[in-house]
Parts: structure tokens; C-alpha cells; sequence
């Protein structure tokens, strides 16, 4: 092949290849936006933030809704002037133009105008913050605690809602409907986020600070949300929900988590889960009432084995639909759609069934306790615990034997 | 032709499929190496069909010639300080070590620069404008950034040696000397360059030395003795006195946002207000394994101190015959006396939950009847 034969053929194989790479170029750009242009009209879309269903994220809606339509207008003006611009002015061999330094008048107007609108939109924003951020009418107080991965809800004493003892709960939090709930959140280890869509706004929980969230539900339901600071690897994992009750039905959940502990009945496999759980999983789980074979209370000590010094308490865990920060469903599926899908007025009875050993995720649950580490990214791996004095970040592999798996299981469903 | 740009990114994503294999070979989770190295792909897949598209950004009259205009750089020399640094840190401490990445990588892109520079065209002069056209405003800024940090660091050094007074004459003499110099220079606006710019150096010089000679010495007496005492707790929970609160401290807007309850001593009675809830309570939340903000507020007439006992813990004890002894200690922090009026904090952390047999609980030192529950679910 003569060497001119050759560059022709490479040129052309060049042309073709950049036809090809061109045409492939379109494609993903016109895949990208068709998109990103579907995704808005997703369905199944729990964490929608067009969908408020309280009096706090309504007032973010209020604002959002023509924020969004007047960038969306300007965005659009801008994005069709320098496509415009791009075809109609792009090299193609002409002069360049005459350079001028700019038009004063022009610039001057593009600046005010903007300025204008921005200053319309502060005065609504401000206003918004400002009814966001109030806390003289609070009616319930919620503390809340974030840690990698899970957040932890304590209700402090509050005779008003029959609270008259303490209640520490985690993955779910439940609170009344119509009930301006304040939540105080802080963090354990590192910043986290606390975002509930359907209620309110993102607020952060920063360690060594307490900052406040208000919550309201306008009817019964499930809310879900998820962290949005990043928090560490399973930062993606660190979802929560928030149940809203009816006042009558909250009595109940109330009622339910300050009824005392009932060990299962002696000779039982329930019974054999107890003592495997005092001997392995109260290092770091609490469970309030729980005493050891000599009569004294198994105190868990997390503090020791966590670097958070936190992990669940697992007191009436049945009454929870979720586990491992809200990860996991404790229901099956079918039973979850139930409760999930359920209207308003029948939602509150159906959670307040909490799970019986027939909805129960067994899968998950067995998964989990056979080793949580592979089923939830987590830093548990003893050998590499150095930089935190040995502690775990989440919960770590423990051995356990398909027995005591059965046995823990058999006890944890006694937990209602 | 495929393009330079082209030919790079398709390299660097023909490589991150080799290594996204070999990872998935080696390794049984991928986990955050899968996900770095497939947006690797995804960007040099993304940027390659650029490079293809636009060619480059080839223009018409792109400048392609090269020159030999190498001139002399420092930059291979600080880069081995940079390495030597690099590896001492490895030995010695993290600081050094990190000093020695900012070092070789400051000194790596100055090299970079510079040998583009070099070659960007047949005109030295053109080619110097260039590079510092590119590097001028960041090095002016860091350089004066590290300068300043320098010089006010030092003065500072020199500030916690010197007594109180003393510190304030050499306020009093550097401010008039600023006012001195500006005077100067703008009565003499003439005046050479290289004069203001000796003055300014021998002025940083001697304050460098200066702060040299204080961290020699060290604090003075008072500051290492106040932060024995420290400024939020007091070390023995009985009737002394403080020597050296910061009453300042006690301002700070980190800590008035993170109350975790405002106690307050009034009428002899002892009581705590909660954000959120709007009536007084004798009994608080606190939550497990987390730093806990309490400000005490003194009403009455006397001075008093607020205590939290925190449980009980076992230490050994040395007996009169030498031997060790289990004994439980109490645990306790507390505030340090509080004037009439006045407000001071407390901060501390609660691991176990609370229960009948081990209350948490805050109360007055010497009236241990006036107290408020701390619970820990």
C-alpha cells in the first residue's frame, strides 16, 4: 500500500470515527436531559419536596413554588440567548469583530434587574426563615441525636402528653398530628442532617450544638427522610421516618413504650435468646428493664465498645417498623405496604400493631445479625480500629452461631 | 488526526477500565474505590468526547512553535525539600508530613508552569509575562497570606510572654511606630522603594525574633496557671476560691447556642428552664455519651457554686500499709463560685443511663437539698 493509499484511509477512519464519537456525543446529551426531564414525573417518590404535608413545609412550598417559576423563566432566557449566541455568532472564518470595551446603560440595567428580583425574593425568604424558626409555641420537645448511622429520638418528661417517664426510641419518630413538635438535635461523633421533606426543611445537627427543627403533620401517615450531610460510608444508609399519629392513637404508642419489661417465659427459646443477648448484645444495646441471672440491671455500656458511645436502645423494638438506622424494614414487604399505603384514619392502628412474628422480615433480620457489617457498610472491621482507640463505627461482625441467630430472633420478637 | 486532548483522556479512561478490572479482581468489595474509579471513567469517557468534538479548541492561528528558552529553576530543589520533608513526617509527625505535600505540590506546579511557560513561544519576554500572568495572583496573596500569619503569630508569642503592662507599652510603641512610617512615607512620597521596603522587613524581622525569643521562654506565670484552673470548671468542687476566671469565656456565641438548660439558684429554690418547654422543671433530659451544656444563673445575694454529680467510680486506693484498694469515688464537676447576678457554665459528658440505684442529679455545693434530676434514658 503506497504511503499517500494509507493517510487517506487513516483520514478517513478519522472522519468516521469522529461522525461516530459526534453522533454518540448528541445521543448522551439528549439521554441526559430526557432524563433528568422523566425523573420529575417519578410516582413512587417518598421524599418528594413538592408534596408538604404540614403547616412548616407548606411555607417553604409557598416560597419555593414561585422562586422555581421565576428562575426557571430566567434560566431559560439565558440558556436559549447563549445557545443563540453560540450558532449564530460561532467561528467560521469570519473577521473578528470590532472589540468594544462595554455599554454601560446595558450593564448597569442586567445588573439592577437582578437585583430587584433578588431583593423580592430575600424580603419572602427572610419571612420564611423567620416563621421557620420559632419555638415560642412549641407544644412538644423531641430531642434528637445523629450518630454514624442511625438517629436516636428521646421524648423528655411531658405530663401533658402522658409522658411521665423518659422515652428513647431510634429509626422512627413518632409524634402527634397538629401538634407543633420542636425537635433539639445534636450529634455524637461528626455533622449530620436531619431533613424530613414532607414536614420541614434540612437542619444540621452539629456536635457541641444544639439546634431546633420545628415538625407538624396535618394528618396520620409515614414521612420518609434521609441524612443529607455527608456523614461517612454509609452516610447513604442513615435514612429516618417520621410517624405521625393521631392524639388518641399517640396515647397508645406512649402508653406502650413506658409499659415495663416482660422477660419471656422460662423454658422457652425466647428465653435463651435473653441470655444471648445479655451475653453478647447488651456491651452495647440497652434494654430498659432487662436484669442479668444475679437480679442487677444489664446496663449497656456502648461508651466502651462505640465511637459515638451510642447504640440503639432496643426496648419495645417490635413497635418499630425499621432497624439499623432505618435501613432495614422489620416488616416483611406485604406487611409494610399495609401500614405504608394505608389512608389516614387507619394508618395509626395498623403501626400501633407493631410486628408480629408472622410480618416479620426474617431475611433481614437473620442477615443482619449474622454479620451487619456486610449487609450495611460500616467501619467494623477489628483490624483496623486503630484511629479510634479500638471502638467501632457501627456494629461489628459477631459470630454468632445459627442457633443463637434463632434464639436472639425468638427473643427480639417478645419486644413489642 | 485524533487530537492531543483526545488522546489523553482516552489514556487516562482506557487505563481506569484496566485498574476498575483489576480492582474488581483483586479486591472482594469495591466500596468507594469502584464508585472514585468509575467516575473516573465516566469524566475521561465524558472529557475525551470533548477533546474529539471540539479538536482541542483548535484555532486557526494557534501558535505551535517551541523554543529552547530554558531558563534556570529553583523549583527541582524545593520539590527534594518538599520529598525530604515528606518522608521526616513519616518518622516524626503529621504536621511535617503535610507541610511536605504542600511543599512538593506547591513546587510541583510551579515547575509545571514554568516548563509550559518556557515553551509557549519563541520570545522570552512574552514568555515570562505568561507565567506570571498565570501564577502572580496566587502567589502574591498565599505568599502575603503566610507573611502576615507569620508576623502576627509572632507577635502574639511575644504578647503572652510579656507581663499585662508591658504588653500594653508595646502596643502603645507599634502603633506609634505604623503612624510614623505612614507619616513618613506620606510626607517623602518619593522616597525609595527599597528604603519602605527594608523598614518593613527589619520591622517583621524583629518581630519574628521577638516571638522567637517569647515561645523560648513561654507563657508567663498567670496564663499557665489559669489554664491549669481552667475557665469553665473549677478542679475541687468545695468553698475555695478561683484565681483566674474568664468571665469572657463565659460570652462565647458557641456556647450560648448549645444550653442545654439555663439553672436557675433563686428564692433558695433550685430550678431549670428547657428550651421548648415553657414551664420551670426540677428534672432534665440528658442525652447519653454527649457533651452537656448547663449555664448556671446565680439570683440571690451570695455567692454560690453549682455541682453536678455524675455517679460513682472505682479507683485504687494506696492503704496505710502501702497496699491498693478498691474504693468508689464520687464524680463530680462544678462550676466555679458564681457572684450575686452573675452566670457561668458547665460542660460534661454522661455515658451510663441513669436509674434508681445510679441518679444523676445538680445541685448547690453545701445544700445538697436543693437539687434538679439529671435523667439519662
Amino acid at each position: 500500500m503506497s504511503r499517500s493509499r494509507f493517510d487517506n484511509l487513516l483520514s478517513t477512519s478519522i472522519a468516521s470515527v469522529r461522525v461516530v464519537l459526534r453522533k454518540a456525543f448528541r445521543s448522551l446529551v439528549v439521554f441526559s436531559g430526557a432524563s433528568a426531564v422523566f425523573a420529575g414525573c417519578a410516582k413512587n417518590a417518598p421524599q418528594d419536596t413538592w408534596q408538604p404535608k404540614g403547616p412548616n413545609s407548606k411555607i417553604i412550598d409557598d416560597l419555593q413554588q414561585p422562586v422555581f417559576a421565576v428562575a426557571g423563566i430566567i434560566g431559560l432566557i439565558v440558556a436559549v440567548t447563549v445557545i443563540y449566541t453560540l450558532i449564530k455568532y460561532r467561528d467560521r472564518g469570519q473577521p473578528i469583530p470590532e472589540q468594544t470595551h462595554g455599554k454601560p446603560a446595558l450593564e448597569i440595567t442586567l445588573t439592577i434587574i437582578p437585583a430587584l428580583i433578588l431583593a423580592v425574593v430575600a424580603v419572602f425568604t427572610f419571612g420564611a426563615i423567620f416563621k421557620l424558626a420559632k419555638t415560642d409555641d412549641t407544644e412538644m420537645i423531641i430531642n434528637v441525636t445523629g450518630q454514624q448511622w442511625w438517629w436516636e429520638y428521646d421524648y423528655p418528661v411531658q405530663n401533658e402528653f402522658g409522658i411521665t417517664q423518659p422515652i428513647i426510641t431510634s429509626g422512627q419518630l413518632v409524634m402527634p398530628v397538629g401538634t407543633k413538635v420542636l425537635l433539639r438535635e445534636t450529634s455524637r461523633d461528626v455533622i449530620h442532617s436531619y431533613w424530613i421533606p414532607a414536614l420541614n426543611g434540612k437542619r444540621d445537627a452539629v456536635p457541641g450544638r444544639v439546634q431546633t427543627l420545628r415538625l407538624e403533620a396535618d394528618e396520620p401517615g409515614i414521612f420518609a427522610g434521609q441524612c443529607t450531610e455527608f456523614c461517612g460510608l454509609s452516610h447513604a444508609n442513615m435514612r429516618m421516618e417520621a410517624v405521625a399519629l393521631s392524639k388518641e392513637d399517640f396515647a397508645k404508642w406512649v402508653a406502650n413504650q413506658q409499659a415495663p419489661y416482660v422477660s419471656p417465659a422460662k423454658d422457652t427459646l425466647a428465653k435463651q435468646g435473653e441470655e444471648v443477648f445479655l451475653n453478647q448484645c447488651v456491651r452495647c444495646h440497652q434494654v430498659n428493664g432487662l436484669v442479668r441471672a444475679d437480679g442487677t440491671p444489664a446496663i449497656a455500656a456502648p461508651d466502651e465498645n462505640v465511637w459515638s458511645g451510642a447504640a440503639p436502645n432496643l426496648s419495645h423494638l417490635m413497635s418499630r417498623n425499621t432497624f439499623a438506622g432505618a435501613m432495614f424494614d422489620l416488616l416483611s414487604k406485604q406487611c409494610r405496604d399495609e401500614v405504608w399505603n394505608a389512608p389516614s384514619d387507619v394508618v395509626g392502628a395498623k403501626y400501633l400493631a407493631g410486628v408480629t412474628e408472622e410480618c416479620l422480615n426474617q431475611k433481614d433480620l437473620r442477615a443482619w445479625l449474622r454479620n451487619a457489617p456486610e449487609v450495611k457498610p460500616m467501619y467494623a472491621n477489628p483490624a483496623n480500629l486503630a484511629v479510634s482507640n479500638g471502638k467501632y463505627r457501627g456494629m461489628p461482625y459477631l459470630a454468632l452461631s445459627e442457633d443463637d441467630i434463632n434464639k436472639l430472633v425468638a427473643y427480639l420478637v417478645t419486644l413489642k | 488526526m485524533f487530537s492531543t486532548g483526545f488522546k489523553y483522556f482516552f489514556g487516562v479512561t482506557v487505563l481506569s477500565v484496566v485498574a476498575l478490572i483489576m480492582s474488581v479482581a483483586l479486591f472482594e468489595k469495591l466500596a468507594l474505590v469502584g464508585v472514585a474509579i468509575s467516575f473516573l471513567i465516566a469524566a475521561g469517557a465524558l472529557l475525551a468526547g470533548l477533546a474529539a468534538f471540539t479538536s482541542d479548541g483548535t484555532t486557526r492561528d494557534a501558535n505551535t512553535s517551541t523554543s529552547e528558552l530554558v531558563t534556570q529553576s529553583m523549583w527541582p530543589l524545593i520539590s527534594a525539600v518538599g520529598v525530604v520533608f515528606l518522608a521526616l513526617g513519616l518518622v516524626t509527625s503529621s504536621i511535617v508530613f503535610f507541610g511536605g505535600i504542600v511543599v512538593l505540590l506547591a513546587a510541583l506546579s510551579e515547575w509545571m508552569v514554568q516548563a509550559w511557560s518556557e515553551r509557549a513561544s519563541t520570545d522570552l519576554s512574552h514568555n515570562t509575562a505568561a507565567r506570571k500572568r498565570l501564577l502572580n495572583p496566587i502567589e502574591f496573596p498565599v505568599l502575603a497570606a503566610v507573611g502576615l500569619g507569620v508576623v502576627i503569630f509572632s507577635f502574639s508569642r511575644i504578647m503572652l510572654t510579656v507581663n499585662k503592662s508591658t504588653g500594653a507599652v508595646l502596643f502603645i510603641v507599634a502603633g506609634a511606630l505604623v503612624l510614623v512610617a505612614g507619616t513618613l512615607f506620606a510626607i517623602k512620597p518619593n522616597l525609595k522603594r527599597s528604603v519602605g521596603a527594608a523598614v518593613c522587613v527589619l520591622g517583621a524581622l524583629g518581630i519574628v525574633a521577638g516571638g522567637v525569643a517569647g515561645a523560648v521562654s513561654g507563657e508567663r506565670v498567670e496564663l499557665v496557671e489559669a489554664a491549669a484552673e481552667g475557665h469553665f470548671s473549677h478542679a475541687e468542687c468545695g468553698p475555695e476560691e478561683s484565681k483566674y476566671f474568664d468571665k469572657l469565656a463565659e460570652g462565647t456565641l458557641s456556647l450560648r447556642s448549645n444550653v442545654s438548660a439555663i439553672v436557675v439558684y433563686q428564692d433558695g429554690e433550685l430550678i431549670a428552664n428547657v428550651q421548648g418547654i415553657n414551664s420551670p422543671q426540677k428534672s432534665i433530659t440528658v442525652a447519653r455519651s454527649n457533651p452537656t451544656n448547663i449555664v448556671f444563673r446565680n439570683a440571690t445575694e451570695g455567692e454560690f457554686r453549682l455541682v453536678a454529680h455524675l455517679g460513682h467510680s472505682v479507683a485504687s486506693d494506696k492503704t496505710a500499709a502501702g497496699e491498693s484498694q478498691d474504693k468508689s469515688h464520687q464524680d463530680t464537676t462544678c462550676t466555679q463560685l458564681v457572684a450575686p447576678g452573675a452566670e457561668q457554665s458547665m460542660t460534661f459528658s454522661i455515658a451510663k443511663p441513669s436509674s434508681a440505684e445510679n441518679a444523676y442529679y445538680l445541685y448547690i455545693a453545701g445544700s445538697e437539698d436543693k437539687k434538679i434530676e439529671m435523667v439519662v434514658p
